[in-house]
């Protein structure tokens, strides 16, 4: 696994001010990803996640922490600065009905990257393009002159990948791409995503709240609780051996779809995602955690190597 | 090469623009005020051709004074014997140029500070906002009224007075559309595709503010060339003997009792060019409304 | 069956009639469901699901939906032929409802104790003072301390409207109880707590319940008996054990392959080729044909009605296909 690493995450932080105190939207976060791989980024609401995705992709400015892209530290880098920049990394967002213009056709859609980037000059170079982008995600000709409200959420995601394609990308942040479709729409998109990696080389960071997407689509996994990682590892290694409390309960509260055969004990946590607002110097996950020891409570535990490639951030294990 | 332009072209269907005309049409009340609003504005247009401004307009006739309605003069006489059909087809002129001036100025001040406000928000948008605030407060006509007389009457400087109403409404309508769609995903996408924030704006923000933009485009005409009749009336509008439709009105007061059809018909015309207005604003209203759509 | 019934419908038609189309949601559906069991009503969007639902309180918007034909009974009752004072006597009291999104569910101006007060002191005929210590108790059963009572909506997390939504249904006991996606709008974690709370207070008042979701993994969670919906009728329905192991409709069997759930990295997930058609455009026969693997030329030729698989008293599948005594789903011949 000595693949060249693409992106570089030190230490990353986002606060937002609030008039209830400093919001720690992400906390020290730290990962790497190789060309190539899937990183999956799986939490509940509020736990970063989101925000973590667009801090990388420098549409929030980081409040601290280091963002290096193909060895270039890009931290600093202004708007315009970024600007060529957005030609290798592009974002493929949650909702495919916010997430595009209404009052553009597909074509005007699919074409807004290349026209922007000056990637190509001509009309009908352009428009052939776009035709080919179309093909490429399986949107039928047909819908080259349609506007986003007369498609489906599915057809409507496909047009968001096709635009982030359109600048042939390196690294695509997914931000929820499939959650707001239906499963068997979903298992289209989620073969989309990984045949085109396959055919392009793209590397993923896939962001979801649903852990049995991203156990299949992942080569490795971080789980994030209050803008912090909690434990990060490849996928097999995370779903046969979650060390850290959360995980854990996270792994059991998915609702499987089996009927009489033995299924795992259900370990319910008690309580709800606490307030990310002036957070003191503990484990973030005492409160709701079954094994409150005295250690818990004094520092945060950070992520710790316990067997090799497994990060876990707990005092207990 | 050129097959997907043929692709497109196979696949050719209504633009937006005609998606909304196809509902437009169908509301008969707006189509009603769009027919008028054709017949008033080629009457405009036309009235130099059909009439001798120095000869049937201004010019005095004082033997055919204060005649009633009859087949020589359609709308009757005034004071001094014009004929008030012409003039009430010349003022059309008048009372549209002022219209349609004021409110495009209006327009174009108001989006451009609207759009600076909601899309920095922040200290720009209060500075922006608290200073159209200020003007909000002062009645409009008292705004136009200290423009006007500091400016001097005439046509120009009265669209000037009135522009500025217009623009803080429009700054406001503008501010509050950006603001809801500044925080779109779709802006968002645009960011991260690497457009410029001036094209963000441009292409993707104000195009989809249009619908209320043209609703309030067709209202404030309306409202607007009631203020100009009112500031004519008042006798600071356009400078006489110009037919300014509230000068009409003004001179007609005069003779409420002997001659009441001076003060009813040009009251007619501003009241059905305002409502045929209306009728369009409302229709266009739905027309745009993307709840509508399927 | 001999079992008596809660909620029986009987060959729902409701479309919804529109200036340009004429959308055809729900095409005779027959759903049947005893006392004290748990159904869960599968499908996509768009399959009809929500429109049944409303339909069981005559709660259809009117217009553009219409009921065009159908029964609807509710302990022996026609809901759809019932008066408006009737209708407001049983919604509430006999029957409940939980909607998807918690968020907008409750009234923002209104404490949660006097928002499940309210429907105590209408149907009960309780004062107000007796009705918030009702609402009270009613808070203290879902896992929300009395104290909070006098909070407002606004002051309650997601998971925990969610909580008081579930008080204000059950306060009056209804026998019936529709929860239309109750937890799709939460994380999993409180998705976990909420549908381990709802089961067991079911399982308490001995309450029956219409579930309706797209996740067959709540259903597998919850349910007792399954009917699969696709655009506009039951495909399959029968017991969980009935449909999730030895599942006959192919539609079931192509949910079912699209879930990553189960699926190990590496495999490819088998989605359903195409879309839900078009409501107001159904193809001729049977709708899920156009995208079903095994479509034959029987398919398009009239739809096929709901048969007893294998002579079972409980499972039942439409499928053209099992006119041929031979067909059997691919799934079905690996031995799942």
């Amino acid at each position: 696994m000595a693949g060249k690493t693409i992106l570089e995450v030190q230490n990353l932080t986002k606060f937002f001010n609030t008039p209830g105190g400093q919001l720690h939207a992400v906390d020290g976060v730290s990962f790497t990803i190789e060309e190539g791989r899937t990183l999956g980024i799986v939490g509940e609401s509020g736990c970063g996640k989101s925000t973590t995705g667009r801090t990388i992709l420098k549409l929030l400015e980081p409040t601290g922490g280091k963002i290096l892209f193909d060895g270039q530290d890009i931290t600093g880098y202004t708007r315009k600065q970024m600007r060529p920049l957005r030609q290798e990394m592009q974002m493929v967002f949650q909702d495919p009905f916010s997430s595009l213009d209404p009052r553009q056709t597909v074509m005007q859609l699919i074409s807004e990257p290349i026209t922007e980037h000056k990637l190509l000059k001509s009309k009908s170079d352009i428009e052939d393009r776009t035709l080919e982008l179309m093909r490429t995600v399986g949107l039928a000709d047909r819908y080259m002159n349609v506007y986003p409200h007369e498609l489906d959420g599915g057809r409507r995601q496909r047009i968001g990948i096709a635009r982030a394609l359109a600048v042939n990308p390196k690294l695509i942040v997914c931000d929820e791409p499939v959650s707001a479709l239906d499963v068997s729409i979903q298992a289209q998109i989620l073969n989309l995503l990984k045949k085109l990696q396959a055919d392009l080389g793209l590397t993923y960071i896939f962001i979801t709240h649903d852990l049995s997407v991203v156990k299949y689509f992942s080569d490795d996994i971080a789980v994030m609780y209050l803008g912090q990682m909690v434990e990060k590892a490849p996928s097999d290694l995370l779903f046969q051996n979650p060390l850290h409390p959360y995980t854990k309960a996270l792994l059991s509260a998915i609702p499987l779809p089996v009927v009489g055969k033995e299924k795992p004990k259900r370990q319910l946590i008690r309580g709800e995602i606490t307030s990310p607002v002036n957070l003191p110097d503990e484990c973030r996950f005492w409160k709701r955690c079954d094994c409150t020891q005295d250690k818990c409570r004094n520092g945060n535990p950070g992520l710790r190597e316990v067997e090799p490639n497994h990060f876990v951030a707990c005092s207990c294990v | 090469m050129g097959q997907a332009s043929e692709i497109k072209n196979q696949y050719k269907k209504r633009t937006l623009f005609q998606e909304t005309w196809r509902r437009l049409v169908k509301n008969r009340g707006a189509m009603l005020g769009l027919g008028f609003l054709v017949l008033l504005v080629l009457a405009a247009a036309l009235s130099p051709v059909i009439f001798n401004y120095e000869v049937d307009v201004i010019g005095q006739n004082m033997q055919d004074r204060l005649m009633g309605p009859c087949a020589a003069h359609w709308f009757g006489t005034d004071e001094y014997g014009r004929d008030l059909f012409a003039r009430v087809v010349y003022g059309a002129r008048y009372s549209l140029i002022i219209g349609v001036g004021s409110v495009a100025l209006g327009l174009i001040v108001g989006t451009i500070l609207g759009s600076q406000a909601g899309f920095h928000g922040g200290v720009t948008d209060s500075i922006i906002m608290r200073g159209i605030d200020i003007f909000y407060s002062i009645p409009n006509i008292m705004t136009a009224v200290v423009i006007v007389s500091l400016l001097g009457p005439s046509t120009v400087n009265l669209m000037i007075a009135l522009a500025f109403s217009c623009a803080s409404s429009f700054a406001r309508i503008v501010r509050a559309s950006v603001m809801t769609i500044r925080d779109q995903e779709y802006v968002e996408s645009s960011y991260a595709m690497g457009l410029p924030t001036w094209k963000i704006i441009v292409k993707h923000i104000l195009p989809n503010c249009l619908s209320p933009i043209i609703v309030q485009i067709t209202l404030l005409i309306g409202t607007t060339i009631i203020s100009a009749s009112s500031l004519s009336f008042l006798g600071i509008g356009v400078p006489a003997p110009a037919p300014e439709w509230g000068a009409l009105l003004s001179a007609g007061r005069g003779h409420i009792r002997d001659a009441s059809y001076m003060c009813i018909i040009p009251g007619l015309a501003i009241m059905f060019t305002v409502l045929a207005l209306n009728l369009l604003g409302d229709g266009l209203r739905d027309a745009l409304d993307p709840k509508l759509k399927k | 069956m001999a079992e008596e019934l809660v909620l029986d419908i009987k060959n729902l038609v409701v479309h919804y009639v529109t200036e340009d189309a004429d959308v055809h949601a729900v095409n005779g559906i027959d759903i049947a469901i005893g006392k004290k069991r748990t159904l869960g009503l599968v499908g996509e969007t768009g399959a009809g699901k929500t429109t049944t639902a409303l339909s069981i309180l005559n709660l259809v918007p009117n217009p553009p939906g219409v009921i065009k034909s159908g029964e609807i009974y509710l302990e022996g009752k026609d809901v759809l032929k019932m008066s408006p004072s009737d209708l407001e006597k049983m919604r509430g009291n006999d029957v409940a409802m939980i909607f998807q999104d918690p968020m907008t569910a409750l009234n923002p101006v209104m404490t949660v104790g006097d928002q499940i007060g309210e429907s105590i002191a209408i149907h009960q005929n309780l004062s107000k003072k007796d009705a918030f210590e009702k609402a009270k108790e009613m808070l203290k059963m879902v896992g929300i301390a009395e104290s909070r009572a006098y909070d407002y909506p606004h002051q309650f997390s997601g998971g925990m409207k969610q909580r008081v939504v579930i008080a204000i249904a059950l306060a009056c006991s209804p026998q019936l109880l529709i929860a239309d996606e109750p937890t799709t709008a939460l994380d999993v974690t409180i998705q976990a707590q909420v549908l381990e709370l709802m089961k067991q207070l079911i399982r308490d008042k001995e309450m029956s319940m219409l579930l309706i979701t797209h996740d067959l993994g709540v259903v597998a969670e919850v349910c007792e008996d399954v009917a699969v919906m696709y655009a506009g009728r039951i495909v399959e329905k029968g017991t969980v054990d009935d449909v999730f192991n030895h599942m006959r409709h192919p539609y079931t069997e192509g949910l079912f392959d699209s879930l990553p759930n189960l699926k190990e990295r590496g495999e490819e997930l088998v989605p359903i080729k195409g879309l839900m058609p078009d409501p107001s455009d159904l193809p001729p026969g049977c709708a899920f044909a156009p995208r079903c693997p095994y479509a034959a030329d029987v398919c398009s030729k009239g739809v096929p009605p709901l048969t007893a698989v294998d002579g079972s008293p409980t499972h039942f599948v439409a499928c053209s296909a099992y006119s041929n005594p031979e067909f059997s789903l691919r799934g079905n011949k690996d031995g799942r």
